[in-house]
């Protein structure tokens, strides 16, 4: 879209591009990870993230000090500091940042579907354009529908949903008593309508599972976001997209690798598929005929990329096929950071802090269950 | 317990072998529930062994859910919302069977499944290797609590009926028995001082008897001799009756 963006960039959006580099500069290095993992007890672990950028972030809890609590602490933080981020932004920055939320997973709910969800979802889409937001948002949404559906209190689900899933109509979400009622009343709610458009029609949502309508959900989420960025063009098309395509390729690995011996079938499994991405078509209608790993490596083969990755599945370190992808796609994180003016440093910031609390939260447990087998299987990410 | 009672029973023969049958169905009762605490007790070392182990493995399995438990959430996120909100009939369920040991019977429980897993598609896109290795670890603790469960609910109980049965078997030994005892010897006491009262007596008697017997025969004697007693006829004497005509 725009030429030469070195020149403009830096007018909107150069302030928080600067402010992000700096945060990426504070996140925990190699050898602050081998500290940590000698640490004997959660003290320990806390007086050395007093050292890092963390510093006094558990100060104020008293004794004694849980796993859950550094969870949560960790991730008001980063939630901090993407509102901050959020807050300043101006467009199209703002809408990228707001695609981006619907990827933070809340605490899901789903309960089978039925037409209250459906309604309730149709409800809470609209709003603003998909955003970064969306993917925490669809699970809150998830959530919220639940809830409905099994008329619990509205404060009660409210807290469990994630704060980066917040959007204002959240409470209207509840009133709605019957489905056609949510169906008809708050149809303009929230940014996920076109979402929900694409997947489903408000009967179909009976029988859906809710695991398969939250991973529809995501497939079309992931391809609005990829339309996007693709359209936004730019440094940011060369450096989202195929972070987007990895993670659209990854995503159809795992489902295939998860339903196998479950009650999904063939066809169902094809549709829960993201439409872009390097295994589109071929490689999708050779994974979707797939019926157990050997023949999905078969599938991976052809592509010179994910060939290496399913070698070193299973190696020395009993590496399962998620750690892999998980690790590539921490260095694809990393090297976002080689180019300037564009938004993938948010999106990759962003990914490498969660990636991050996911360490940190993973070497805090195996110290308090005193399971130190495993200690190192963190994903290294500087 | 008071010690020196007895049943108060007029001392007769029937009611000395009434105590005897007493004694003896008191004897054989103590010495059955004997044998009944015995099999108990050595049930319920049997089970005390089993519950130490069964505790051990549980320690173990649950360390090991735990740390799946972990691995998943590192892997798949934070599903626990989902689980909680999904939940709606029981897949693993409990049937109570009774099971007799020398007449004490214990409360033992199976388990069994019912229906599909609804959380099979959980973790789809994500940490689905994970969950379902976390879901067979939990599997397999649940299993082992139930079987905990059974065997310490037969524990108690046991203990319970042990404690009864002893309590029982010592009170039939040291307070019932000696009082039929001390009863029968009571019977026995009585019963030969009465005897020896009727031989004194019938001994006095007869003294006294042939005392008397002396002393109307000298009477009687003195009497012949003034010549004031009269034979009375004697029927059975041949005589001549002077009435006869004819002989």
């Amino acid at each position: 879209m725009l030429e030469g963006a070195e020149l403009y960039f830096n007018v909107d959006h150069g302030y928080l591009e600067g402010l992000v580099r700096g945060c990426k500069a504070s996140l925990l290095t190699q050898q602050d990870y081998i500290n940590l993992v000698q640490c004997e007890t959660l003290e320990d672990l806390k007086i050395h993230l007093q050292t890092t950028d963390y510093g006094n972030f558990l100060a104020n809890h008293t004794n004694p000090l849980t796993v859950s609590k550094i969870d949560t602490e960790m991730r008001k933080r980063l939630c901090g500091e993407f509102e901050y981020f959020r807050n300043h932004s101006l467009e199209p920055l703002s809408t990228f940042l707001t695609y981006m939320t619907n990827e933070f997973p809340a605490q899901e709910v789903c309960t089978p579907c039925s037409q209250t969800l459906v309604t309730m979802f149709l409800r809470v889409q609209v709003n603003f354009h998909p955003v970064k937001r969306c993917s925490y948002m669809i699970d809150n949404v998830i959530l919220l529908m639940n809830g409905a559906l099994q008329k619990k209190s509205v404060k009660e689900i409210l807290g469990k949903c994630h704060p980066l899933g917040r959007f204002t109509e959240m409470e209207a979400v509840n009133i709605a008593e019957t489905p056609s009622d949510l169906f008809n009343a708050i149809l303009i709610e929230t940014p996920l309508a076109p979402f929900f458009q694409d997947c489903m029609s408000e009967n179909a949502l009976d029988e859906l599972n809710i695991e398969l309508l939250r991973n529809k959900l995501y497939k079309s989420y992931l391809e609005a976001f990829y339309k996007f960025c693709k359209n936004h063009g730019d440094v940011t098309a060369e450096v989202m997209c195929p972070i987007l395509e990895f993670e659209a390729d990854r995503r159809a690995f795992i489902i295939t690798l998860n339903s196998f011996g479950t009650e999904l079938s063939k066809e169902d499994r094809e549709t829960l598929y993201p439409t872009f991405g390097k295994l589109y078509p071929e490689g999708l209608r050779l994974l979707a005929q797939a019926e157990d790993f050997d023949q999905m490596k078969n599938v991976a083969d052809h592509y010179g990329v994910y060939k290496p990755l399913f070698e070193a599945v299973g190696g020395s370190g009993g590496k399962t096929l998620e750690d892999v992808f998980y690790e590539r796609e921490v260095q694809m994180n990393v090297l976002a950071f080689n180019r300037q003016f564009h938004y993938g440093v948010f999106y990759a910031y962003v990914k490498l802090k969660e990636q991050e609390i996911r360490n940190i939260v993973w070497i805090a447990e195996c110290i308090s269950q005193r399971h130190r087998t495993k200690i190192n299987s963190y994903i290294p990410i500087l | 317990m008071s010690g020196k009672d007895r049943i108060e029973i007029f001392p007769s023969r029937m009611a000395q072998t009434i105590m005897k049958a007493r004694l003896k169905g008191a004897q054989t009762g103590r010495n059955l529930l004997k044998k009944k605490s015995d099999a108990l007790t050595l049930r319920f070392r049997q089970i005390l062994k089993k519950i130490i182990e069964t505790k051990m493995l549980m320690g173990e399995v649950m360390r090991e859910a735990a740390f799946s438990l972990a691995e998943a959430m590192f892997t798949a996120g934070d599903f626990s919302t989902t689980v909680i909100q999904n939940v709606n009939k029981a897949q693993v369920k409990i049937r109570a069977k009774k099971d007799n040991v020398a007449g004490v019977t214990l409360p033992v429980f199976e388990h069994y499944h019912e229906g599909t897993d609804s959380y099979e598609l959980t973790g789809l896109a994500r940490g689905g290797e994970q969950l379902a290795k976390l879901k067979r670890n939990y599997a397999k603790a649940v299993e082992l609590l139930v079987e905990l469960a059974s065997l310490q609910t037969s524990f108690v109980t046991l203990d319970e009926a042990i404690k009864i049965t002893n309590r029982r078997v010592n009170a039939i030994e040291h307070v019932i028995i000696p009082r039929i005892e001390r009863t029968l010897a009571y019977i026995i006491t009585e019963l030969d001082e009465r005897e020896r009262e009727e031989f004194y007596r019938l001994k006095k008697i007869q003294e006294k008897k042939k005392i008397l017997k002396e002393k109307s025969e000298k009477d009687l004697e003195q009497r012949r001799a003034a010549g004031e007693v009269l034979e009375p006829a004697n029927l059975l004497a041949e005589e001549k009756d002077e009435d006869l005509l004819f002989e």
